[in-house]
C-alpha cells in the first residue's frame, strides 16, 4: 500500500506526516500526532465524537483520509482554549453541567463552535440541528443546548465572535 | 453478521492530475478502482467489507472548477461535483430558485457529514433512501459526465438502475449537474419520515413539486418522487391536472402514490407501514405545495 | 479502622448538612473534559512495542467447535500469537461461573469469542482472522426464553449443575434455567377469586444495548513472572482483578487494573466482558502490551446487552382500589451466559410487587439460557423491563375500577413499615410525595388541546422502586492523605463514569473534614494497586456505600488531627473543630491552620521533640445486615439494603398521520435521601429520562435467528439532540436514609426505570390504545391505530 508524505497544519503548527493511503484523519491525529482529545466512537460518521475543523468546517475525522488533508488546516478540541482561557462554549458547558462522561464533549464543542462561528445567534432549533450528529448518551442534551445558547450570548456580549 | 472492520482495508489513494487521466485510470481498472468525492458513503462501505476487490480509491473532487454553484437566468443552475451539501443548503441562488433542493439537502444526515457529502455523490451512490434524488429528478437534472470518450450529458431520467447501480460506466466521472429553470411559479416540498426527528435515513421520503399550467383543467401540474419504497425512486408525473383541485382530489393523488409503490420489509420499516406513509406523507406534501401555490410563495 | 455509624445526622453535624454538602459545586472533572486533556483508556500511550488484538467470533448461534486450525494465521507476517480456549480452560463469571474466556468446545451465540490474534498492527490482526479455519458442527439454537424452559429444549449448558455459584442464586441443573427466584407471600388464588377487578397482560420487552459513546477497550501486559497489568474502560477494576485472576489461577495481588475515565458505562463495563480476552492473549506474548478495542458493531452484540424479557402479569384489587394480589411470571432471556444476568432475575423477583403494598404475591422469575447475546447489567438492572409491564397493568387496573391512575398509585404505594414482598419492612420513603409532585408538574388531570388537528395529546404516570442489586456484602473503602498545605488527596476505588462521583466524594470529604471543597483532589486514575477496594461502580451504590467509606476515612483523619492539636494545646478533642481548613477551639478560642501540622506534626514546647506525624485517614463500609431469602418462598428478614423510590409523569403528543410519539414534557421526582450535589442529581434525572425515552421510542436489538440485524448507529437509533424534550423538570425529594452518608441513597439508575410505562400510559391516554411492549415506534403506534380503526 502506498504511503504519502503530507504537510498539514494542525492547531496552528505545520506537521509533516507519513501516512498510508487508508489512514483516516482521526487515526493520524490520535496515533501519529498524539492528539487524543478527538475520540473514536463509531468509525462510521454517525456519532460525531471525532468531529474536528477541516479548513474551518466541522467534519467527522473518521470519514476523511489523512492523505486528503495535504495542505489543509485542521483544528481539534485542544485548540479551543487560548493561553489558558477557555472558549466561551467550553466555559458554558462547564457552567451548565453539560458534561458527564466527557467522551462526546470534544466533538460537541467543535460542532457548537462551528455553529456559533457561522451563526452567532442561533435559535434552539438551529442548535439542535447543528448538534444532531453528536450523540450523547449521558446528558439528555438539554444542558448542552442551553450551554450553546448561553455561549452565544456571552460571545455577543463580548463581541469576540468566536475563535477565528 | 456484519463484518465491519476496525479500519479501512488496504488501497492506494490515487489523485489524478486531470479528468482525462482519472477516466483512463478508472476505465483501465474497472473492478479495482473506484472514484470518490466526499467519501462519506465510500469509506463506510469499504469498512463494512463491501467492494472487497477495491485496490485504488481515485479522488476526483479536486479537479479544476468543480466546487462551484453557478446560476444563469437562461440555463438554470449548475452544481459542481465537489460542492458539498451544506453549500447547497446555504447557497442564495439555490434558495431563491430551487428551494426544494436546499430543503432536501438539509435533510441529509448531520451538519458535519454534510460538510463532506456532495450532491453528485448522493446521486451516484444511488441509495433508494437518498434524500436529494427526488428533487434532482423532479427538477430534470442533467449530469455532466466525463468518460473515456470525453464529456457527455446524462439526464437523471433513466440514470438510476437499482440500489447502488447507475448508468455510469467504468471511467465515468460525474463532474456537475445542471438543472433547467423551473417552470415559473413552481413550489416544492420534501417530506421525510425517519425514526428520529432528524438525521436518520428515510423510512419514506416524499418529494412533491407543483406549478401552474394553463394547459390543464386544474390550471396546475404536480409531480411526486418517492424514496425508500423501491429499488429506485418512484416517480409519479402529471398529477392533479383535472379540475377542481379539492382536498378529495389531493387525497386521491396521494392514494395513487400508495398504489404505485412496492416497498419491502427491512430493519427500518415494514412494507405495510411504508405504503400507509407514502399515502399520508404524499398528502401532506401535496397539500403543502398546494398551499404554496395558492399563496404565491415558494415554500420549504 | 473507623466505621460509620448508621444514624444521621452525623455527630459533628448541626441540623443542616455541613458545606459543601447540598451545594451544586462545579464538577471536579469538567475542566479537563472540555479541553480534551481527560484521558480515556484508548488515549493511553504504550509505544511501538504494543500489539493489537482482534477476535475471531462464532458466526453461529449454537455450534460445537470441532477443530481450529490457526497455522495459516500464524504464518502471516506480523502475527505474534493466536490464542484459543485451550489456553484458558478456567471458568469465569460474577455470580455464576458459566463461561470460559474463549470458547472451548461450544459456541453459544453469534459473536462468541473462538480465537484471538495479536499482531503488530490492528489491520494485520484483522486479516489474520480470515486465516483461522474453524470447523463447526451446527447445533439447534434456543431463541426464546419460553422455549428454553420446556423440558424437551436443547440443553445449552449440560454442566450447569457443576458450575460454581453464589449462595443466593438457584440454578436448576438439567435445564436451561441458571436461576429461578420465587416469591410466595399470602394466598394469591384466594385473593384473585375475591377481587373486584383483575387484569392479566403479557409483554415482550426487547433486548437493547447500553450504547456508551466510548466503545470497550482494554490493554493488557503480562510480565515474565506472569504478573498482569490491565488498563481498560472499566466500571469494575476490582471485580475484574478478582474474576480474571481466579479464572487464570493467579493471585489477585498479581493482577493490577488501571482504570482511567470511562466514556459512558450504563452497566456494560461492569463485571468482565471483553477484558479477559486481552489478558489471555497477552499471556502468550509476555512483556508486550496488547490492545483490544471493539468496533461499534461488536459493541452491539458481543458485550453485555440488556436482556429481553417475556413477562406475564395478573393483578387484582378490591372495590375500594386496594391492591390485593399479584401473580407474576418472568422469563428473562439471559443469553448464552448468565454469569451476571442471574442476579437480575433475583432483583426483579424481590421487587416484583413494584413499589406497592400487596398482601398476596406469587412470582416465578426464570433466568433462561438462550443463544442470544449475553444479558448483563444495564442501568436499572431489570427494573425498567419488569416495571414496563407492571406499571401498565397498574394503570389498567386503576382504569378498570374507575380510579385515577395517580390516585390509585398513591393509595397503594409502599410506606414506612409496609410488609414488602420478601417480608422485609419498608424504611421511610417519599414515594407518595414523588407521585404528587411529578403529577402536579405536568398539570395532571388537565388536558390541553393538541397543537394541530392531526395530533392527540395524552398524559401518563408511572412510579418505581429499585434497590441496589449486588452481593449482600459488597464493600467500599477509602483513604485520605494530607499534603503539606492542608489540601488533601482522596483515594477511592469507585469509578467516575460521568455520574459525578469524584465530585460528590470530594464534597463529602470536605464537609466531613471541615475544609473547602477545592482543597480536595481525587487519586485518579483508579488503580487496584494503589486505590482502596471498591466492589463495583454499579447499582447506584457509590454515593451511599463509597460515601460511607469516604466519610469514615475523613473522620479518621479528622480524629487524628484533633487529637494531635488537643495534645499540643492541652485541650480535649471534643472542644475542637475544623472549620474552613482551620482547627479552632470553642473553649480557648485558639485557632491554627492545618498547614504543616498534618504532615510534620507539632513541636513540643521548649524544643523537646515532636508529636504527631503524617495524617492518613482510612475507612471502610460494608452492609452487614442483608440476609438470605428462602429459595421456595423468597421470604427473609432483609432482602436488600434499601429502596430508592420515585415517579415520572410525561405528556406526549401522537401524530395521527405517522404514528410518531413526541414527548412534550417529562417530570421526574425521586427520593435520594439527600442530594449531596443537587444539580448533579438533576442532570442524572434528565439524562436518565432521555435514555428512557430513547428506549421507549426507538431502541431494540433486532434479533433474527440469533443474529443482530442492526448492529450500528445507522439502524440502531438512539435519541439525538432533536429528540430530547425541552421541558424536563427534575424534582428532589429528601427522606433521609438511615445508613447513608448525610442521609443519602443512590439515584443514578432510577430515572430511566419508569419512563417506558409512563409513555405507554400516556399513549393510552391519548389514543385509548394500549401499546404494550416497547419500543413504541411510529410504525408500531400507527399500525396499532389502523388495527383499532382509529385511522384508515
Amino acid at each position: 500500500m502506498a504511503h504519502h508524505r503530507i504537510s498539514v497544519t494542525v492547531n496552528g503548527s505545520v506537521e509533516s506526516v507519513d501516512v498510508p493511503s487508508n489512514m483516516t484523519l482521526l487515526t493520524m491525529l490520535r496515533e501519529k500526532l498524539g492528539l487524543t482529545g478527538t475520540k473514536n466512537g463509531c468509525t462510521a460518521g454517525e456519532c460525531g465524537a471525532c468531529t474536528v475543523f477541516l479548513n474551518d468546517e466541522p467534519v467527522n475525522s473518521c470519514l476523511v483520509l489523512a492523505v486528503e488533508c495535504d495542505g489543509a488546516e485542521v483544528r481539534t478540541v485542544e485548540s479551543l482554549a487560548r493561553k489558558g482561557k477557555l472558549d466561551p462554549v467550553q466555559q458554558s458547558v462547564i457552567d451548565h453541567n453539560a458534561v458527564q462522561c466527557g467522551f462526546c464533549t470534544p466533538g460537541v464543542l467543535i460542532s457548537a463552535r462551528a455553529l456559533l462561528d457561522r451563526n452567532p445567534d442561533p435559535s434552539e432549533e438551529e442548535i439542535r440541528d447543528a448538534l444532531v450528529g453528536n450523540l450523547c448518551r449521558c446528558t439528555g442534551y438539554v444542558r448542552i443546548l442551553d450551554a450553546v445558547k448561553d455561549a452565544a450570548q456571552v460571545g455577543a456580549a463580548s463581541e469576540t465572535g468566536g475563535s477565528r | 453478521m456484519r463484518e465491519a472492520h476496525p479500519g479501512l482495508p488496504d488501497f492506494d489513494y490515487v489523485r489524478p492530475a486531470s479528468l482525462e487521466e482519472a477516466s483512463r485510470f478508472l476505465a483501465e481498472n474497472p473492478q479495482s478502482a473506484r472514484p470518490f468525492m466526499g467519501g462519506t458513503d465510500t469509506f463506510v462501505r469499504l469498512r463494512d467489507g463491501f467492494w472487497k476487490e477495491t485496490r485504488y480509491l481515485v479522488d476526483v473532487k479536486n479537479l479544476d472548477g468543480r466546487a462551484e454553484i453557478t446560476f444563469d437566468p437562461r440555463n438554470g443552475l449548475t452544481v459542481g461535483a465537489a460542492v458539498n451539501m451544506n453549500q447547497v443548503v446555504a447557497d442564495p441562488q439555490v434558495r431563491a430558485h430551487y428551494p426544494l433542493l436546499a430543503q432536501a439537502a438539509h435533510r441529509v444526515a448531520s451538519y458535519q457529514l454534510r460538510t463532506r457529502a456532495t450532491l453528485i455523490g448522493n446521486l451516484c451512490n444511488a441509495s433508494p433512501a437518498g434524500d436529494t434524488l427526488g428533487a434532482c429528478l423532479l427538477f430534470g437534472g442533467i449530469l455532466r459526465v466525463h468518460g473515456v470518450e470525453g464529456f457527455r450529458d446524462q439526464p437523471l431520467a433513466g440514470f438510476f438502475q437499482g440500489p447502488g447501480r447507475t448508468a455510469l460506466q467504468p471511467g465515468d466521472i460525474a463532474t456537475s449537474i445542471r438543472f433547467p429553470l423551473p417552470v415559473p411559479g413552481s413550489v416544492g416540498h420534501y417530506e421525510k419520515l425517519g425514526r428520529n426527528v432528524l438525521s436518520d435515513l428515510a423510512i419514506v421520503g416524499v418529494t412533491a413539486l407543483g406549478h401552474p399550467d394553463s394547459s390543464t383543467a386544474s390550471g396546475h401540474r404536480f409531480h411526486l418522487a418517492l424514496a425508500s419504497v423501491g429499488p429506485v425512486p418512484v416517480i409519479l408525473r402529471d398529477l392533479l391536472t383535472q379540475a377542481p383541485l379539492t382536498p378529495e382530489a389531493l387525497d386521491e393523488a396521494a392514494g395513487r402514490a400508495m398504489e404505485a409503490c412496492h416497498p419491502i420489509d427491512d430493519v427500518r420499516g415494514s412494507a405495510r407501514y411504508r405504503k400507509f406513509m407514502v399515502r399520508n406523507l404524499s398528502r401532506r406534501a401535496l397539500n403543502r405545495v398546494w398551499e404554496g401555490l395558492q399563496s404565491g410563495h415558494c415554500c420549504e | 479502622m473507623d466505621t460509620v455509624e448508621t444514624t444521621t445526622p452525623r455527630p459533628h453535624q448541626e441540623s443542616a448538612a455541613p458545606r459543601p454538602v447540598g451545594e451544586s459545586v462545579t464538577r471536579l472533572d469538567a475542566h479537563e473534559k472540555v479541553t480534551g486533556e481527560a484521558l480515556f483508556a484508548d488515549d493511553l500511550q504504550f509505544g511501538p512495542n504494543m500489539l493489537y488484538a482482534r477476535i475471531k467470533r462464532s458466526p453461529h448461534p449454537h455450534a460445537r467447535i470441532l477443530k481450529i486450525d490457526a497455522s495459516r494465521a500464524l504464518a502471516l507476517p506480523g502475527v505474534k500469537t493466536v490464542v484459543t480456549g485451550q489456553s484458558t480452560p478456567g471458568f469465569i463469571g460474577l455470580y455464576l461461573k458459566d463461561r470460559h474466556i474463549f470458547c472451548t468446545d461450544r459456541a453459544r451465540f453469534v459473536g462468541d469469542p473462538v480465537a484471538g490474534v495479536a499482531a503488530t498492527t490492528e489491520e494485520i490482526a484483522e486479516k489474520a482472522l480470515d486465516l483461522i479455519d474453524v470447523e463447526y458442527e451446527v447445533l439447534p439454537p434456543v431463541l426464546d426464553p419460553e422455549e428454553g424452559v420446556r423440558p424437551d429444549a436443547e440443553l445449552l449448558h449440560p454442566e450447569l449443575g457443576s458450575y460454581e455459584v453464589a449462595n443466593f442464586i438457584f440454578p436448576q441443573p438439567g435445564t436451561n434455567i441458571p436461576n429461578l427466584f420465587k416469591i410466595r407471600k399470602g394466598d394469591v388464588d384466594k385473593a384473585l377469586s375475591e377481587a373486584a377487578a383483575v387484569v392479566h397482560h403479557s409483554f415482550r420487552v426487547p433486548h437493547v444495548q447500553h450504547v456508551p459513546i466510548e466503545p470497550h477497550v482494554a490493554i493488557a501486559k503480562v510480565d515474565e513472572r506472569g504478573r498482569v497489568t490491565l488498563w481498560g474502560s472499566s466500571q469494575s477494576p476490582f471485580a475484574q482483578r478478582n474474576l480474571i485472576a481466579s479464572a487464570l489461577g493467579i493471585s489477585q495481588a498479581d493482577l493490577e487494573v488501571v482504570a482511567p475515565y470511562v466514556g459512558g458505562g450504563f452497566g456494560c463495563k461492569a463485571g468482565v466482558s471483553m477484558e479477559a480476552l486481552a489478558v489471555a492473549i497477552a499471556m502468550q506474548v509476555r512483556g508486550r502490551p496488547v490492545k483490544l478495542r471493539l468496533t461499534r458493531e461488536e459493541e452491539f452484540y458481543t458485550t453485555f446487552v440488556r436482556q429481553g424479557l417475556v413477562a406475564h402479569f395478573t393483578m387484582a384489587c378490591d372495590a375500594e382500589g386496594n391492591l390485593t394480589a399479584m401473580d407474576n411470571k418472568f422469563f428473562w432471556d439471559g443469553g448464552a451466559y448468565a454469569e451476571y444476568g442471574v442476579n437480575m432475575t433475583r432483583g426483579a423477583g424481590y421487587s416484583s410487587s413494584g413499589p406497592y403494598d400487596v398482601p398476596n404475591v406469587r412470582t416465578d422469575s426464570y433466568c433462561v439460557y438462550t443463544n442470544h447475546p449475553v444479558g448483563g447489567p444495564m442501568r436499572g438492572f431489570g427494573q425498567p423491563e419488569m416495571q414496563c409491564g407492571l406499571e401498565q397493568c397498574i394503570n389498567r387496573l386503576a382504569l378498570e375500577i374507575g380510579m385515577d391512575p395517580m390516585e390509585f398509585r398513591r393509595r397503594n404505594c409502599v410506606k414506612e413499615g409496609s410488609n414488602l414482598v420478601t417480608g422485609m419492612k419498608m424504611h421511610a420513603t417519599g414515594i407518595g410525595e414523588c407521585l404528587e409532585k411529578a403529577a402536579e408538574a405536568i398539570g395532571w388531570g388537565h388536558k390541553d388541546p393538541p397543537s394541530a388537528p392531526h395530533k392527540r395529546r395524552g398524559k401518563g404516570i408511572a412510579a418505581m422502586w429499585k434497590a441496589p442489586a449486588m452481593s449482600p456484602n459488597a464493600g467500599s473503602s477509602a483513604w485520605i492523605e494530607m499534603s503539606e498545605d492542608g489540601k488533601c488527596t482522596l483515594g477511592l476505588g469507585g469509578q467516575e463514569i460521568g455520574q459525578g462521583t469524584f465530585t460528590v466524594m470530594a464534597q463529602m470529604a470536605a464537609a466531613a473534614l471541615g475544609i473547602p471543597y477545592d482543597w480536595v483532589r481525587i487519586a485518579s486514575p483508579v488503580d487496584t494497586k494503589y486505590s482502596p477496594y471498591e466492589w463495583q461502580t454499579v447499582a447506584s451504590r457509590l454515593t451511599w456505600s463509597m460515601g460511607n467509606a469516604v466519610v469514615a476515612a475523613t473522620k479518621d483523619a479528622r480524629r487524628q488531627i484533633l487529637e494531635l492539636v488537643a495534645r499540643s494545646w492541652e485541650e480535649t478533642p471534643e472542644d475542637l473543630d475544623i472549620v474552613n481548613g482551620n482547627v479552632i477551639s470553642a473553649k480557648s478560642g485558639r485557632s491554627s491552620s492545618l498547614k504543616g501540622l498534618v504532615v510534620y506534626g507539632l513541636a513540643r514546647p521548649g524544643d523537646q521533640g515532636w508529636i504527631g506525624g503524617p495524617i492518613l485517614g482510612r475507612g471502610s463500609f460494608m452492609p452487614t445486615y442483608v440476609t438470605g431469602l428462602d429459595p421456595e418462598t423468597g421470604q427473609g428478614e432483609r432482602a436488600v439494603v434499601h429502596y430508592t423510590t420515585g415517579a415520572q409523569a410525561i405528556e406526549i403528543e401522537v401524530d395521527l398521520e405517522t404514528g410518531r410519539v413526541e414527548v412534550l414534557r417529562g417530570a421526574s421526582a425521586f427520593d435520594m435521601g439527600k442530594a449531596i450535589n443537587p444539580d448533579l442529581v438533576r442532570v442524572q434525572m434528565e439524562g436518565g429520562l432521555v435514555q428512557g425515552i430513547s428506549t421507549a421510542l426507538f431502541e431494540s436489538l433486532q434479533l433474527q435467528d440469533g443474529v443482530v440485524r442492526n448492529p450500528s448507529f445507522v439502524d440502531y437509533r438512539i435519541a439525538t439532540s432533536a429528540d430530547a424534550p425541552r421541558d424536563m423538570q427534575s424534582i428532589i425529594v429528601e427522606v433521609p436514609q438511615d445508613d447513608g452518608p448525610f442521609g443519602a441513597r443512590g439515584v443514578g439508575e432510577h430515572s430511566m426505570v419508569p419512563t417506558m410505562p409512563a409513555i405507554a400510559n400516556a399513549i393510552h391516554d391519548a389514543l385509548g390504545i394500549h401499546p404494550g411492549a416497547p419500543p413504541f415506534t411510529a410504525e408500531k403506534v400507527y399500525l396499532a391505530m389502523v388495527d383499532a380503526g382509529l385511522v384508515k
